[in-house]
């Protein structure tokens, strides 16, 4: 049934494409992209999933955890005004291939320089962020979950405005924005479930580009607000009842309810020089208030050598724990609430993930790129991102991921 | 028999490499203040970095887009496409408009004063403006 409608997406960006020549001229365009791919693991014991996605990738094979399709339609109003509409469908937080809205904003250019979005956009916090999902754009098949499953935010609602401008040979862009970011966070835990989130956030970002070197510093707050987290919700509400105040207290620190203080800092780092492409970033997740999310420093470095239309690659990613912001009061081993304190302490450890991961990218026709990657999984701590089944606490055996697939742009 | 064969030769060995020799000029509008510039700077405009300028592009698919490309900014055009999938999908900017000939560039350019675009050299005339030659 899934495929079947993915083939009938598939179909209408088709009859899409041949329209789109036509339509084309004149002021409003329609273009796409999307990936067909298929992947497997090696085990079956803990699923492979991206970030957000429920449907895990075991050791059959799946088309969901890559393929995706988007499409995408700008009018251009005159010279300073346009919009652009953008949707994608994918494999996110339920089982099933759904379809949201990535963009939709309206753009006002002041000048040469500025210009200031309206509407909804993809909120920037790291390098590949506003076009992890286009895989054609991508040397990678997925971005490194060990960073892109730091920030839990996809999009906000508001404004950002973008100011480029030459210093010498150097490219400067500076990105601000500010808005309310709403979605659905999919739990693993507990046999899995969805929950919304409703965030202000703000931020900025600085890039600069010399040549084949591109540099980018960005920021990001966030007031990360979930009032439906059923396994959190259960054990505050479970402290709350207990009417002692320091499990009351405990409680207030690890809910998210009424919304919780978070940054995400990142620094990240481009090269295309030559045959040599090189990626990395480091990013910071904190917390700015008490809160049960833990704290984690996350990085990734990848290069790769174009052999003419060929390009090998290999990449390694990480995130560690960097401790927590909630503080557990210290009991007596005979105290009442001692074993629930303790199960906390458990709770805010952060997992640890690992990859080594190889691939390649062939551009093999106008538009098109075969990608085929194998990842080899690491989990450190808690499982790392993998999803364990139900009632599986922990897991650290190495799983390998094997992927190809063909990204297209129209 | 074989000075004709060898001129033969010769008329067919200039004939290949005359395509690949033919020089790409880029040019502005007449009104356009810029007098010259790098190739450096040209390919700014040509892959979405800089807004100054309004690119002008070629026919996908045409040898001297591939040229044009491989030249300025050493870049192949599987490479400019991710470049430009890059700036589209994230709603930054639109592709260059696509003529499909050195005459209609030549039109857009002229007709446009913030415009630029590249055609072959001997397709000039002084109806725009030359500010790079790329060899």
């Amino acid at each position: 049934m899934k495929k079947q409608l993915l083939a009938a997406a598939m179909l209408a960006a088709t009859s899409m494409m041949a329209q789109a020549g036509t339509l084309g001229d004149g002021n409003l365009s329609i273009s796409g992209f999307g990936t067909l791919g298929v992947a497997k693991t090696n085990s079956d014991d803990a699923k492979f999933a991206r970030y957000n996605q429920a449907a895990g990738t075991g050791d059959s094979p799946r088309i969901g955890l890559d393929s995706n399709l988007g499409l995408q339609a700008t009018y251009t109003f005159n010279e300073s005004l346009s919009g652009t509409v953008q949707v994608l469908t994918r494999k996110n937080t339920s089982q099933q291939f759904t379809t949201d809205l990535t963009w939709g904003f309206l753009k006002y250019k002041l000048n040469d320089e500025t210009n200031v979005r309206l509407g909804r956009v993809v909120l920037p916090a790291f390098l590949i962020s506003d076009y992890q999902n286009v895989g054609y754009a991508n040397t990678m098949m997925r971005p490194p979950i060990e960073m892109y499953g730091q920030a839990p935010i996809e999009n906000m609602d508001g404004a950002d405005i973008n100011w480029q401008h030459a210093f010498g040979d150097t490219n400067v862009t500076v990105q601000g924005f500010g808005g309310v970011s709403r979605g659905k966070l999919y739990i693993p835990t507990g046999g899995g479930s969805v929950a919304k989130h409703q965030s202000p956030v703000f931020g900025a970002a600085v890039t600069a580009e010399y040549g084949p070197f591109t540099a980018r510093l960005a920021h990001a707050r966030a007031k990360i607000e979930v009032n439906n987290l059923a396994p959190i919700n259960a054990l505050t509400d479970g402290l709350a009842a207990t009417k002692v105040p320091a499990a009351i207290q405990l409680a207030d620190d690890l809910t998210l309810r009424g919304g919780k203080k978070m940054s995400f800092t990142e620094i990240g780092l481009t090269m295309d020089w030559k045959n040599i492409v090189l990626q990395a970033e480091y990013a910071q997740r904190r917390a700015h208030e008490p809160v049960y999310i833990p704290e984690t420093n996350s990085g990734y470095i990848m290069a790769g050598y174009r052999f003419g239309k060929v390009l090998p690659y290999y990449a390694h990613a990480y995130y560690k724990g960097h401790g927590s912001s909630v503080t557990v009061p210290t009991v007596p081993a005979a105290h009442p609430l001692a074993a629930t304190f303790g199960a906390v302490r458990g709770l805010l450890v952060s997992p640890e993930q690992k990859s080594d991961l190889i691939g390649m990218r062939w551009d093999f026709a106008k538009s098109l790129a075969l990608k085929v990657q194998i990842d080899h999984v690491k989990p450190q701590v808690k499982g790392g991102s993998l999803i364990l089944p139900s009632g599986v606490p922990t897991y650290s055996n190495s799983i390998n991921v094997y992927a190809a697939g063909i990204d297209f742009v129209f | 028999m074989k000075k004709i064969l060898s001129a033969l030769l010769a008329s067919a060995l200039v004939a290949a490499a005359l395509p690949a020799s033919a020089e790409i000029v880029v040019i502005v509008n007449k009104d356009n203040p810029a007098s010259r510039m790098f190739s450096e700077q040209a390919s700014q405009f040509f892959l979405g970095k800089s807004a100054m300028f309004t690119p002008v592009d070629q026919a996908e698919g045409s040898k001297i887009r591939t040229d044009f490309y491989q030249k300025v900014a050493d870049k192949d055009p599987a490479q400019v496409k991710a470049i430009w999938s890059k700036l589209v999908f994230t709603g930054k900017a639109t592709p260059p408009k696509e003529f499909k000939s050195n005459a209609e560039v030549k039109k857009a350019v002229a007709d446009d004063p913030k415009a630029i675009g590249y055609i072959d050299k001997s397709a000039v005339d002084d109806s725009v403006k030359v500010i790079l030659t790329l060899p």
